[in-house]
């Protein structure tokens, strides 16, 4: 059965994800960061992930810029991604379905990388996500199959490996990837 | 009085220095011969992605001024995107508006209120940090100095004509992929 995965685990490993992209920022040439943060949350608020952007608000490494749309969102990492920075997208199953066309302009064809943290709300706790009574819930993961995205579900505190790893495959192959949560964050 | 585009453009290109640009849309085929091999990505691909694709450069190089050439289509597409930039707050931001009225891309057909909508009152509502409308080019040319040092984020409406070129009647240039290498890669090593 999928478990609550803490706010406070979370945000640890992005840190750590965080500094292990500076290295290879600075290995890559970028010279040291010309600014105090570790990176950035690019967000369009997510009910899902909620306490993570509440614990996010009182975080000084990691600065967080919130969208009106999750097109706008994607986008903005990209620039970003052009000027060196790290950044992470954390946004809800709805907002990826919202901004398709973005995600296959800029993450595939433009192939920039692009990670995605995605909140699976309403996912049932003794349910497959695509099994889900859901439609939202249950087009997720085929959605992104259908556009070559990898993807990893999050569905406890010793899933959160997967959130370095699939922000290096995003950067290894210049595209898109993304970790879903399965539960609401605690 | 409406300005020719290629003529902004040509101003722009001219005092621009190292500042980055993001052109889209009708602002790409005449940019691409205007000012060829330089510190530009084009927003081609996600129309109305202009604005953020710069604000997230902005962001990124702080030390820079980003400049977006954004059209007035391309801008009521993600108009959301005023108030994004403005909450961002990057100073070295500049929002230039191309108001034609239409979609010349797609055989100008006219934009949701044409050219009655305005982008600075908007702009200002959002929260941009100064934003004025310029019909002229003799003025254009005398402020543009000015837009290049004043504090952003800053919004400039420019009335402008058709452009002579459209992505449709001058396809091609650098893929997107590539030149985001570029672009990334000459920030990278200024």
């Amino acid at each position: 059965m999928p478990e609550s995965i803490p706010a406070a685990l979370i945000i640890d490993t992005l840190k750590d994800t965080f500094r292990e992209a500076r290295a290879a920022l600075a290995a890559e040439g970028w010279g040291a960061p010309r600014q105090e943060h570790l990176g950035w949350i690019v967000s369009v608020p997510d009910t899902h992930q909620r306490t993570v952007l509440a614990a996010l608000d009182k975080e000084r490494a990691i600065r967080v810029l919130t969208c009106a749309t999750e097109d706008e969102a994607v986008a903005i990492a990209a620039g970003l991604y052009i000027g060196g920075e790290p950044v992470v997208l954390m946004i809800q199953h709805a907002g990826l379905y919202a901004s398709v066309n973005t995600l296959r302009g800029v993450a595939k064809d433009g192939r920039v990388p692009m990670f995605y943290m995605i909140g699976l709300l309403n996912r049932e706790k003794d349910k497959d996500p695509r099994e889900s009574r859901h439609s939202m819930v249950r087009y997720c993961e085929p959605l992104l199959d259908l556009f070559g995205v990898p993807h990893a579900r999050l569905e406890g505190p010793n899933d959160v490996h997967w959130i370095p790893e699939y922000y290096r495959l995003s950067r290894a192959r210049r595209g898109p990837a993304a970790v879903l949560v399965g539960l609401e964050t605690s | 009085m409406a300005m020719k585009p290629e003529d902004v453009l040509r101003v722009i290109a001219a005092a621009r220095g190292e500042a980055v640009c993001v052109p889209t849309m009708t602002t790409a085929p005449a940019w691409r011969t205007i000012a060829p091999n330089d510190l530009s990505v084009v927003c081609v691909g996600f129309m109305g992605g202009a604005s953020s694709l710069g604000l997230g450069i902005a962001l990124a190089r702080p030390e820079r001024r980003v400049i977006v050439l954004d059209g007035d289509g391309s801008l009521l597409m993600q108009l959301g995107s005023l108030a994004t930039v403005a909450g961002a707050a990057p100073r070295n931001f500049v929002h230039l508006v191309f108001k034609n009225g239409v979609y010349h891309t797609s055989g100008s057909q006219e934009v949701p209120g044409g050219m009655d909508v305005d982008y600075v009152m908007m702009a200002n509502g959002a929260g941009y940090r100064d934003a004025y409308a310029i019909g002229d080019l003799d003025e254009f040319r005398r402020r543009f100095p000015a837009i290049l040092t004043d504090e952003g984020p800053l919004l400039v409406e420019l009335h402008t004509t058709l452009a002579a070129e459209t992505p449709m009647t001058a396809p091609g240039g650098v893929p997107f992929h590539q030149q985001v290498e570029d672009l990334s890669e000459k920030l990278r090593r200024p």
